[in-house]
């Protein structure tokens, strides 16, 4: 059974800041739960994800103080910018995709079983034998996600993940996203699309200058 | 504000275009108003952004002709048409030089031989004031793409391209993004916008054009 | 410049460890031989490894464009500042020994760039990436190798990208060297300062997909090593033993 992202007055300050971007931070997530992630530019959203998944400081550096217990066995994280998610190491999207799964060291059926249906679940199948580097951002941006949700993870962390998506896209992501939740994967989303996180979040946290200044209802804390 | 240049009409007749061995765009006819703002639609590869680039003149269409007002864009270069027309790229930060965002937004109008004056201007417009001596990458992503639109603000275009501009902004930068737009509409500015932020449309466009397969299929004023 | 070019010939298909093979096995020989004959036999060598690749129409433009600017060096260098015998070629007197170091050097470039520059072109950086995961190579120099020899095509889709933003905000390409050499800061530092932006993004997002952990990543698609590609690489590190052997011991040309 994984532990789930629980933060106990934590702080998080990136190598050589001034400030904390993260301070004081005191929340937990449940099982299966979808949770919106809202704030302006550098109120620290981004962070978050990036604690949250036990990323910082291992990956970056920096230092973290308080209580961070979130050993997910398995987090995936989606950025904001999906060309620099790339490997750029592949000439097939199927590639790109299992180069996560890959990783695990797991065989080799198995990975590209996922890589399938990934891609199958982000709506980008037709998708799998193209270069990466022909697709559009939002053909793109299907293909991180699918790369994100083909390591299986039980902790899924996303990063304004329909910013390059067309409405319909974004909406087929965000159903996607409540699909998953149903199955006992945990969400954040940190987007500024506040109408479509509504629709598949049970709760929101919003964060002004690395702190929670709201923790309840999306369309209360978000508004 | 400091008045914009004159919005100038834009229109594409006939016009053939592509990369390499291909076309994009078969035979697209449209036309935009002076003044007009147009919200450019359809799925991804339908020929939105070659359109757009004809405007500027980084792509010269085979067959068919551009025009921005009564310039014939196939007889000036991209840097001639930079008097004409602003066009913000989707991936604007890549433009970014200069060692404060202030220098680097007057990059443009210097150019052009417009000077400095309405730099800080459209700066505190942006509200890009308490950030314009820091060095462009010391700011966040979506912070460097509204300096790279101050860049392109501040050359007082008559026509505004823009390529999804508001992708990764978050509520408070789309604001001040979509304030100065209208100030700009409103002073007889006009505006192309390829957009999926239908929101964006809604607020700011007048018609919208449907692309598919490199061919206008819908236009409609909203 | 160069990058990847899909095709069906013998070097494409053969195992990725090949043609790298053969491209070290040409820098070690053209540096083993002393003699403008020698070097230039390997300098063929090379010719024939692009041809065989089917490549060589390609490779060759980027080779010259990249190995001129040596040439003029040398000669000046060597031709005209070398010592007796000279021999007059028009108003200039050319040394005999400066040019024949010149044609040592300029060979030795020449067939270096030739080589590495048909591994570029026929060399797939993914069969490259299944080639070395499944001999166990860690992920970090994988990606070193392979992200190094992609880095030109890479860079030019960006270097496109830069060029059409600054020309719409004014900048005009062309013109005096001194407008030129004006053009370079807007074109360069946005070049250098996204790169680097970008290194770091992408650097922690192979991280947070696996990039760095420890242990075996599975192979999906290894690419066969067949007994020809085998004997082909035994042959060329012979002869670059023979050739080594041979100048240590004072009988190589």
């Amino acid at each position: 059974m994984s532990a789930l992202p629980r933060f106990d007055g934590c702080s998080y300050r990136y190598p050589g800041a001034d400030r904390p971007a993260l301070a004081g931070i005191t929340f937990e997530v449940g099982r299966g739960e979808v949770v919106a992630v809202g704030g302006e530019v550098g109120a620290g959203s981004s962070t978050l994800l990036l604690v949250a998944g036990g990323y910082a400081p291992r990956l970056l550096g920096g230092a973290l103080e308080g209580t961070r217990a979130c050993a997910a066995m398995r987090p995936a994280i989606v950025f904001a910018t999906p060309w620099t998610q790339l490997t750029g190491l592949y000439q097939t999207v199927r590639g790109e995709v299992a180069f996560g799964p890959a990783s695990f060291g797991w065989p080799r059926e198995r990975v590209l079983a996922h890589a399938r249906e990934a891609l199958a679940q982000v709506g980008a199948a037709h998708l799998a034998g193209r270069d990466p580097a022909t697709l559009s951002g939002g053909e793109l941006q299907r293909v991180i996600v699918a790369g994100a949700l083909a390591m299986e993870p039980d902790l899924l962390l996303l990063d304004d993940p329909a910013a390059e998506l067309d409405p319909a896209g974004a909406d087929t992501l965000y159903a996607l996203l409540a699909r998953l939740a149903a199955t006992g994967v945990t969400v954040l989303v940190a987007t500024p699309d506040l109408d479509r996180v509504a629709r598949v979040a049970s709760r929101a946290v919003r964060l002004d200058a690395g702190r929670i200044v709201g923790d309840g209802p999306p369309t209360e804390v978000l508004a | 504000m400091r008045a914009a240049a004159q919005g100038f009409a834009a229109s594409w007749e006939g016009v053939r275009a592509g990369y390499g061995g291909a076309d994009v765009l078969h035979g697209c006819t449209a036309e935009v108003a002076a003044g007009e703002c147009v919200a450019l639609l359809g799925p991804n590869g339908a020929g939105k952004t070659t359109l757009t680039r004809l405007l500027v003149g980084l792509l010269r269409p085979r067959a068919g002709r551009v025009r921005v007002g009564d310039w014939d864009v196939a007889s000036r270069r991209p840097d001639e048409m930079a008097r004409r027309v602003g066009y913000v790229f989707q991936h604007a930060d890549q433009q970014l030089f200069a060692r404060t965002v202030r220098e680097d937004a007057a990059f443009g109008p210097r150019q052009l031989g417009l000077g400095d004056g309405g730099v800080r201007e459209v700066l505190e417009e942006l509200g890009l004031d308490d950030v314009a001596d820091r060095h462009p990458y010391d700011l966040p992503a979506p912070l460097r793409k509204l300096a790279s639109v101050a860049g392109v603000l501040a050359m007082r275009p008559g026509v505004l391209v823009l390529d999804e501009p508001t992708a990764g902004f978050d509520r408070g930068l789309r604001a001040r993004f979509v304030a100065a737009v209208r100030r700009r509409l409103d002073a007889g500015v006009t505006v192309i916008a390829v957009t999926h932020d239908l929101a964006l449309v809604a607020t700011l466009a007048q018609r919208e054009l449907v692309l598919e397969e490199g061919r206008v299929v819908s236009d409609h004023r909203l | 410049m160069i990058g990847y070019l899909p095709g069906r010939s013998a070097v494409h298909r053969a195992h990725p460890y090949t043609p790298l093979a053969l491209a070290v096995g040409i820098f070690l020989l053209a540096f083993a031989f002393r003699t403008p004959g020698a070097v230039w036999l390997v300098v063929v060598a090379a010719l024939a490894f692009a041809a065989m690749g089917g490549v060589l129409g390609a490779v060759l433009r980027p080779a010259a464009l990249l190995a001129i600017p040596t040439w003029v060096l040398l000669s000046v260098l060597h031709g005209l500042l070398g010592g007796p015998p000279h021999v007059a070629l028009g108003p200039l007197l050319f040394s005999v020994p400066g040019g024949e170091r010149a044609l040592v050097f300029g060979g030795r470039v020449t067939a270096i760039l030739l080589a590495f520059l048909t591994v570029l072109a026929t060399v797939s950086p993914g069969r490259l990436v299944e080639a070395m995961t499944a001999r166990g190579v860690p992920f970090g120099r994988v990606y070193l190798l392979v992200s190094t020899l992609t880095v030109v095509p890479r860079l030019r889709v960006r270097v496109r990208q830069i060029v059409d933003a600054q020309q719409c905000r004014g900048l005009r390409l062309g013109g005096s060297p001194l407008a030129r050499l004006r053009a370079l800061g807007p074109l360069v530092v946005p070049l250098v300062l996204s790169a680097l932006a970008e290194v770091d993004e992408q650097a922690l997002a192979l991280d947070v997909r696996g990039g760095s952990m420890a242990g075996g990543r599975t192979a999906l698609d290894p690419p066969e090593d067949r007994a020809p590609d085998r004997a082909v690489r035994w042959v060329m590190l012979l002869a670059v033993v023979a050739a080594y052997a041979a100048r240590f011991l004072g009988r190589g040309p």
